[in-house]
């Protein structure tokens, strides 16, 4: 009598292996800059804490709330994808978009504004840091927002189903990661002092 | 080969070849010179041995992708090369000019063949590894564009594979890249901040690529390991390697004028440029451990894998070494940058070609591997060059830390000159491993000649 | 197991990093441009500076110097030459190679014309007063 098999457990991440490598690099460099931040800011509290004042901390948390609530759909979006219902995974993905077009939005305000007070990399160490840190965490959500469009665009036209949908665990994948990132970002660079 | 027009690769690994070993000759003057100072001054000084040997270094290259191409795409593409006649006009006017240039070098005061070529239409002389009068780098660009267009046109003309699309990538932005070679303004900070477009952009950028396309190749060839596998980390390694060596770049202006977020961005960037390379080095001896055919050319998956091994420890380990700003402060201009460079050169470079030359040299002969006799001799080539470009590395390594501890870091530092005397064992050690590295590189001459039983006759 | 990593998607993946990667680099030369005015000392870019460098590129110093860290090792740092020696030395220094020294490293004679020395001194002292973030470590170079 054969012994009782188990069900199956993936070993393999979700989503294509390929944007592991990414998620990898990509949590490498922030990492890596978040280190460096910390780093200088222990060599510089008194400028760190007298720069950061004149961050907008209120539109900061508005854009984590935007943020969170949009990986949220994508969650919702992959699940309802795996239950076959490729239309309402688009809807879910177009409002997960939505959100995102809201954080584009505010943080182009907030860039606008910095570039009028004459705010560049060239500055001083801290706006160095923030926005080295927010433009590039910046180009990432563009990305992300590119990368769920296209497979919003695909979901709509009934292009994944319950057997396949590796597209959209990988685009949801980078989508966590960039909302990730951001909320160690948002607490390191526009709140701690 | 399957093709006949893959033949015209055979005269462009010859040439590159013969201009390897005239590149180390010169390399072995300079070395010399390094601790007898006046060795064969006025002759031949010391900054002229030095264009010839980087000059030969670029241009036996460019030899040896050239014929990489001209081998590979035929065969990728299944279908005969454009046009072979272009192929062999472009290896007669580039082996011409490069000859000629180098004639130049030697023979005239540099002042007067920039006057003689020229110079005063467009400076673009005087520049490190840009040393090339007006109309040779000219010549490069007519040369260069014209292998490209033979190129494309065969992959356009049959099948489109992953391998000749990113070797084709590579090689395009060689030539794009090179053009600002051109562009020489007089402020010094521009100046250098451009000149790294052609040399960064090159050998951590678009080279990486080539490079990427011909172990690929190799690989796919050697281990019959399915070309849809091999193919794909071949992608994720070049993401990688662009995604860290663009704005890798960088660690190239920390001291050079431009602003200080360059020794951040350039740091955490360039910090991870080895990635690619370690990724390679474990890519290819993955390819070969699950490989499906047992290839007669052993010596040419050695290659293959001493050049991810040599490639992640010179380009790699070493670069990492001194990348980092803090460190890069007091290491910049100094041996530890003749070290880096030597190694990691020879190690993705050099290999990558010889491992492609190994692989098709005997095929263009007419046999699928060379003798176990021509084999063994090719071996020791390897083994004699690697192992002492590596003691090489280690010992301008050596010669580098104790230079910046004197010049850089004491507290009474030492001037230039006095540092160097002190440092002087370590030069005439790397000169003897350089004759080491001559004897390897002549083994690897001569075992194009040995005979024996050859394996199988080719397809 | 294969399906879940695909070419296509790897290949995607690196046209999509690539250009991102191409596109913020351009974005910080831009910058870099724009910053470059405080820092380059190109108010002293006179054309007495302009001949010196062409004069420094035509004799190919590089071969055997560094500028700014970058070039040939065999010879000393001379973006700061300026201040570690001044002109009347280095003009001195030039008219008086090679110095024969039996087993030194021997540097030509260029034969430049007292013109041709002012301008390169002229490029060396601009050299030594662009802004390279306090490098090099000492006055050694």
């Amino acid at each position: 009598m054969s012994a009782p098999t188990l069900p199956a457990i993936n070993s393999r991440p979700p989503g294509d292996l390929a944007i592991w490598f990414v998620i990898f690099a990509e949590l490498l460099t922030f990492g890596i800059f978040f280190l460096s931040y910390g780093f200088t800011r222990a060599h510089n509290v008194a400028l760190f804490d007298a720069s950061q004042q004149l961050l907008d901390r209120r539109t900061g948390a508005i854009n984590t709330v935007l943020l969170i609530t949009s990986s949220y759909f994508v969650v919702r979006a992959v699940a309802a994808v795996k239950a076959d219902d490729s239309r309402a995974a688009a809807h879910w993905l177009f409002a997960a978009m939505g959100l995102g077009a809201g954080f584009i939005l505010l943080k182009l305000n907030e860039f606008a504004h910095g570039y009028a007070a004459g705010i560049t990399l060239s500055t001083n160490t801290f706006y160095m840091f923030y926005l080295s840190l927010t433009v590039f965490h910046f180009l990432h959500v563009v990305v992300g927002l590119l990368v769920l469009g296209i497979i919003a665009q695909k979901a709509w036209t009934g292009g994944y189903s319950a057997a396949e949908h590796t597209g959209v665990e990988t685009g949801a994948t980078y989508w966590h990661m960039v909302d990730m990132v951001w909320i160690v970002l948002f607490p390191l660079v526009y709140v701690i002092h | 080969m399957q093709y006949q027009s893959q033949a015209v690769a055979k005269p462009y690994f010859i040439a590159a070849i013969g201009l390897f070993v005239g590149q180390i000759l010169f390399g072995l003057i300079m070395g010399l010179q390094y601790v007898v100072g006046d060795f064969l001054f006025p002759a031949i000084p010391f900054n002229v041995a030095r264009m010839v040997h980087t000059n030969l270094l670029i241009v036996w290259l460019l030899f040896g992708f050239m014929g990489a191409a001209y081998y590979m795409v035929p065969e990728e593409s299944e279908t005969e090369l454009y046009s072979p006649k272009l192929a062999w006009i472009l290896f007669w006017v580039f082996l011409v000019a490069g000859a000629l240039t180098v004639v130049g070098y030697l023979m005239v005061p540099y002042a007067k063949l920039a006057e003689m070529t020229g110079n005063d239409l467009l400076p673009t002389m005087g520049r490190e590894f840009l040393e090339q009068p007006l109309i040779t780098k000219v010549g490069i660009v007519v040369v260069a564009l014209a292998f490209l267009f033979n190129i494309s046109m065969t992959v356009l003309k049959g099948r489109k594979t992953s391998v000749t699309m990113v070797l084709l990538l590579g090689l395009w932005g060689l030539a794009v890249f090179f053009l600002f070679s051109f562009y020489n303004p007089s402020n010094l900070v521009l100046d250098k901040f451009y000149w790294w477009w052609v040399v960064h952009l090159w050998v951590e950028g678009v080279w990486e690529l080539i490079l990427g396309a011909l172990l690929a190749f190799v690989l796919i060839k050697v281990t019959g390991v399915d070309r849809e596998v091999i193919e794909k980390w071949l992608y994720v390694i070049i993401a990688m390697t662009l995604v860290t060596g663009v704005i890798g770049t960088g660690h190239h202006y920390f001291w050079i004028g431009t602003p200080g977020y360059w020794q951040w961005w350039g740091s955490i960037f360039s910090a991870m440029e080895p990635i690619p390379f370690f990724m390679m080095t474990v890519f290819a001896f993955n390819m070969v451990n699950r490989r499906r055919r047992d290839h007669p050319n052993k010596v040419a998956t050695l290659w293959a894998l001493g050049t991810g091994v040599m490639a992640f420890l010179g380009a790699g380990v070493w670069g990492f070494l001194h990348t980092l700003a803090p460190v890069n402060y007091y290491t910049h201009g100094s041996q530890i940058t003749a070290a880096h460079g030597h190694m990691a050169f020879y190690g993705a470079y050099v290999m990558v070609v010889l491992t492609l030359i190994s692989y098709a040299m005997p095929l263009l002969r007419g046999r699928q591997a060379n003798s176990n006799k021509a084999q063994v001799v090719e071996m020791w080539g390897f083994w004699l060059m690697t192992v002492s470009m590596v003691f090489i590395t280690l010992f301008l390594t050596a010669a580098g830390i104790l230079q910046v501890w004197l010049q850089r870091v004491s507290t009474t530092p030492m001037p230039f000159m006095q540092a160097q005397d002190q440092v002087a064992i370590f030069y005439w050690a790397r000169e003897l491993t350089g004759v080491v590295f001559l004897i390897g590189l002549i083994a690897y001459v001569v075992s194009f000649f040995v005979r024996g039983e050859t394996k199988a006759t080719a397809t | 197991m294969s399906e879940s990593f695909t070419k296509s998607t790897a290949r995607n993946i690196f046209w999509g990093a690539g250009v991102f990667s191409f596109l913020l680099f351009l974005a910080l030369t831009f910058d870099t441009t724009a910053a470059l005015p405080k820092r380059d000392n190109r108010q002293n870019l006179t054309p007495e500076v302009v001949r010196g460098k062409h004069i420094w590129e035509v004799n190919n110093c590089i071969g055997c110097h560094t500028l700014l860290g970058e070039g040939a090792y065999f010879a000393p740092e001379l973006g700061n030459v300026y201040k570690r020696r001044g002109p009347d030395f280095i003009k001195g220094w030039m008219k008086a190679m090679p110095t024969g020294a039996p087993g030194r490293r021997q540097m030509p004679q260029f034969n430049l014309n007292e013109q041709q020395l002012t301008d390169l001194v002229a490029f060396l002292k601009y050299a030594s007063e662009i802004n390279t973030e306090n490098w090099p470590p000492n006055i050694e170079g």
